[in-house]
């Protein structure tokens, strides 16, 4: 098997696994980093995303050996202490109820803001539509997303 | 159990409650000297579900129940910290493992049957949407009494008598603000000395020094959640999160027989050890493997072929390569549950539902009313198997070491994994285990379930040549065995809708962690064995039909359901291969096991789900029970058999309505009638022997109003028809209903109001919707509900779930 580097929450790791092992399985089984969930393994909930290169991917369909050479951030590495805008207004609006999927959704938005500041309804749905959440906590989503965007802007 | 069952209620405080001051804090203070080391070292246990950390005074509460997104975590701390007037800042939640004879919880009820709140293992099991209703009456009784003990505790210390002072905020005040120390911390060593001198408070005294509500820091209040800020950085643990600590953890995937009942004939593992990071492939459930339950095996899993790997990408490889061939033939069950096809059901349900079944409630004579030359309406509702399909799929690790099994999984029934891991590991070939485990002291059941219980007891004691003295003897000795080598620690459950109250993959983690001795053993779900090898909530089909005079008024309604019983997977039907005793002891284990009733029909908790506790006001009325042998597992998911029953009837209310060219709300309105209660009397009186909808005795300050206002809550929550209406009128007025169904009347056809009501568990319920159908697009504008759930701990949680299971649904 071959070694390649990966550049995660900006660190670089050395790892040696089948580089068409998803990229989910290399950050939960080999880096331990346990924020990023598994939920479906083909790109169907969203539970997985994170960012590569400040895009949101599902971690469960890239292969490990496609990630290498990007910087990979996962819900570790959003903010070092739950600051980052987005995870403010999960936290301020109570957003979770289970929690599982909050993870990928809150990876999901931070992209979404990253690339869009001030989206509207329908932008937040079109974004956010591949995040699917069991326990419905969808109209917080939406209020937290737009609060995130009015802390971004003021 | 053998612990929990010798408890009184004059105990009530002393074993889970606050202890005798001596007693308790005695345990954990030395009494050699003021200022010994374990003060500073460790908490002091106030009982068993509250802690106090010396100094810095921190308040652990225990979490008896599993989260899952409920906010049980929070609201019971909350009802607790309340009372104990502590500092909100200053609580800490804990996880509980498994540990029944810590957590069962004497029933603070006088006079109440069971004398448990929630008995053995279901004092842990978060189920039946009852954690709160059970628990809110002894978390307050806890907070107010250990905040009797201190206050009696800084009585001391200050010299003063206990009225003199007051606990506010995380401490105990001098009332007369006098001398210079003015308050004592609940940290306070000095406080924590002198509280093991003092007596504690009796149930009544504690109950006295309940605050009243309009003193109540947290409940009715919005509060946060413990868990919020972990949830949103990733450190939240859930069940694939769990670490036990040892390296060289390994993951299994399972490829599990199709049929329930089923067999392994063989396997080709070839290619699958070939795949790199394989390490070994075997079967999970050990040969010979006993019938311990029903269709499926009870919680026991399917029998499958696991792959156990370094990580899951290997295992999954590994598993995709394995090939392995099933056994059908080795028993009825697996016979004819290979044959089941759920389309060919449906018409076997509908079949069942053309002629009567077993009657339930009945009064007047619908027949006769039938007959008159009344408009008769009929309709069919069907409810297919739902997938629980929790974000989080079953997953479990599972550390096997020196005779002892460790578990970490999600789980919604701690005691529940550990009972099914217990008996599964320690007794593989000895089916009497399963049923010795379900001995039970008649005041641990309900008034009618005992004397079922009491025949089981009896034929039990005879089959295996035991006095009742020894047949008890060897159930404590056999709960204790389990309760000694199995442990099971809860994670968060990223939600579980039912589907993690039942423990079959924390069994396979267990069985594959015995054949390798101190390795960690993960099993994975994927989400297809999720959706595929779920606890399927029951398949159902009903069959109603009703009359309706000239006048427009409903006379006469008779209402079939059929629907697999989960008792069906829980016990076994008669098998022909068993002796008659033994069956006759399945048969009186299924009756006696929450009125479990007979194979192929519903359980009492079931049929109370909605069917039996028909909330309207006909002059002719029958309920029936219509068979329904089940050929795969059922389980049961969020509100359960309330699911069917509410979308059938509040689905026919509204065709009556229409039939009779009435408005929905009005004739929903019509149909309950007016304030009433359909108490145990009324019931029986139409032929209700039993009505139990697996809640348990209550007080009646369980039923006091977020208004303020009490209602008293009677023996077997019988409806209370007043209570629904109110939520009716109040969605009603909510949504703008007569506004908008005359607006819509005037516009073209495609959009309309739907409304519905009902009582789920103890929660009244009722809802509008405003949709519309355009081009075969079905959008739903609004939906407005109604909710009466009594005392609202969290409004804002309840709003939520509200709003989510709305969302799933």
């Amino acid at each position: 098997m071959p070694w390649f580097q990966l550049r995660v929450n900006g660190s670089l790791h050395n790892v040696n696994v089948d580089a068409n092992m998803p990229l989910l399985w290399v950050l939960r089984d080999v880096l331990k980093l346990k924020g990023t969930k598994f939920g479906c393994g083909v790109a169907q909930c969203g539970a997985c995303t994170v960012h590569l290169n400040g895009r949101a991917v599902r971690s469960c369909a890239t292969p490990a050996g496609l990630a290498s050479g990007s910087e990979i951030t996962t819900i570790e590495g959003l903010s070092p202490d739950g600051s980052h805008p987005v995870q403010k207004a999960w936290i301020e609006l109570g957003v979770p109820q289970c929690g599982y999927c909050q993870p990928g959704q809150i990876m999901s938005a931070s992209a979404l803001l990253a690339a869009n500041p001030q989206p509207d309804d329908e932008q937040i749905d079109s974004a956010m539509s591949g995040n699917i959440c069991r326990c419905g906590t969808y109209p917080r989503i939406r209020a937290a997303i737009h609060k995130a965007a009015e802390s971004k802007a003021s | 159990m053998s612990v929990a069952t010798k408890i009184t209620r004059r105990d009530f405080l002393r074993q889970t409650g606050v202890g005798t001051g001596a007693l308790v804090f005695g345990c954990y203070i030395s009494p050699k000297g003021l200022f010994a080391e374990d003060i500073f070292h460790q908490s002091v246990a106030l009982n068993s579900f509250v802690r106090i950390e010396p100094l810095h005074g921190t308040i652990i509460i225990m979490a008896n129940r599993s989260e899952m997104g409920q906010g049980i975590r929070s609201s019971l701390a909350a009802v607790l910290a309340d009372e104990l007037e502590a500092d909100w800042s200053r609580v800490e939640v804990r996880q509980a493992d498994a540990e029944a004879d810590k957590y069962v919880v004497p029933n603070p009820v006088p006079g109440a049957h069971p004398t448990f709140l929630i008995s053995d293992e279901g004092s842990q099991f978060a189920d039946s949407s009852r954690s709160m209703a059970a628990y809110y009456l002894p978390m307050r009784l806890f907070g107010a009494g250990i905040r009797v003990v201190l206050v009696g505790a800084a009585a001391r210390v200050f010299g003063i008598d206990p009225a003199q002072c007051e606990a506010r905020q995380h401490k105990v005040w001098r009332k007369d603000g006098k001398g210079i120390v003015r308050s004592l911390d609940y940290g306070d060593p000095l406080l924590l000395l002198a509280a093991k001198k003092v007596a504690a408070p009796t149930p009544d005294e504690a109950r006295a020094a309940l605050k009243p509500s309009k003193q109540w820091n947290f409940i009715g209040k919005e509060m946060p959640f413990v868990d919020v800020r972990d949830m949103v950085t990733g450190k939240a643990g859930y069940g694939a999160d769990a670490d036990p600590g040892r390296p060289g953890m390994l993951t299994a995937m399972i490829v599990r027989c199709p049929v329930a009942n089923g067999t392994v004939k063989n396997f080709d593992d070839k290619a699958a050890r070939a795949v790199p990071g394989v390490k070994d492939v075997r079967k999970v459930l050990p040969d010979g493997f006993p019938i311990v339950g029903g269709v499926g095996g009870a919680f026991i899993p399917h029998a499958g072929v696991a792959v156990v790997a370094e990580n899951t990408w290997a295992a999954l490889q590994g598993r995709r390569a394995l090939k392995v061939e099933w056994d059908l033939t080795q028993s009825p069950a697996a016979i004819a549950n290979a044959k089941y096809e759920s389309k060919a059901y449906r018409k076997e349900l509908e079949a069942s539902t053309a002629s009567a079944g077993n009657k339930l409630r009945s009064r007047g004579d619908v027949d006769a009313a039938f007959a008159l030359p009344h408009q008769v309406v009929e309709a069919s509702y069907y409810v297919p198997h739902l997938a629980q399909a929790p974000m989080e799929p079953p997953v479990a690790v599972a550390l096997y070491e020196n005779g002892r099994w460790e578990i970490w999984c999600p789980t919604q029934g701690p005691d529940v994994a550990q009972h099914y891991v217990g008996l599964a590991m320690l007794y593989p070939k000895d089916p009497v285990a399963w049923l010795v485990w379900q001995v039970s002291e008649l005041t641990e059941v309900k008034p009618w379930e005992q004397a079922a219980q009491q025949s089981f007891n009896e034929q039990l004691g005879k089959m295996l040549g035991l006095d009742q003295t020894a047949l008890f003897k060897r159930r404590d000795e056999l709960k204790q065995e389990v309760r000694d080598k199995v442990k099971v620690h809860v994670t968060l459950l990223g939600g579980g809708f039912g589907r993690k109250s039942k423990p079959d993959y924390a069994v396979e983690a267990a069985f594959l962690a015995t054949q390798q001795p101190g390795v960690p053993i993960r099993v994975q779900w994927t989400r297809e064995d999720d959706i595929q090898f779920s606890y399927y909530n029951a398949v159902n089909h009903q069959y109603l039909k009703a009359a309706i005079d000239a006048g427009g008024k409903a006379t006469a309604l008779l209402q079939r359901s059929a629907f697999t019983s989960f008792f069906a997977t829980l016990f076994p039907p008669a098998d022909p291969r068993l002796p008659t005793a033994a069956n006759e002891t399945f048969r009186l284990a299924r009756a006696a096991f929450h009125s479990g009733g007979e194979y192929p029909f519903g359980s009492g908790i079931e049929l109370g789900q909605g069917l039996e506790d028909m909330p309207f006001d006909l002059e002719n009325l029958r309920l029936e029970n219509c068979a329904a042998p089940s050929h795969i597992r059922v389980g049961w998911m969020r509100s359960v058999a309330n699911i069917y029953h509410a979308f059938s009837i509040c689905s026919f209310a509204d065709e009556l309505a229409i039939a009779a060219g009435r408005d929905g709300k009005d004739y929903l309105l019509e149909l309950i009638g007016k304030g009433r209660i359909l108490d145990l009397a009324t019931l029986k009186a139409e032929g209700l022997e039993n009505f139990d909808n697996n809640q348990f005795p209550v007080d009646p300050l369980m039923a006091q109003l977020s208004s303020g206002k009490s209602v008293q809550v009677l023996p077997g929550y019988p409806p209370d028809t007043g209570r629904l209406r109110a939520v009716v009128e109040r969605v009603a007025q909510a949504a703008g209903w007569d506004e908008k169904v005359k607006q819509y009347k005037q516009q073209p056809k495609g959009r309309g109001l739907g409304i519905a009501a009902h009582r789920s568990f103890l929660a009244y319920v009722a809802m509008v919707i405003d949709a519309s159908l355009a081009d075969n697009v079905l959008t739903i504008h609004e939906i407005h509900a109604a909710i009466d759930c009594g005392i609202a701990v969290n409004p804002d949680r309840v709003r939520r779930r509200w709003r989510g299971a709305s969302s799933m649904a």
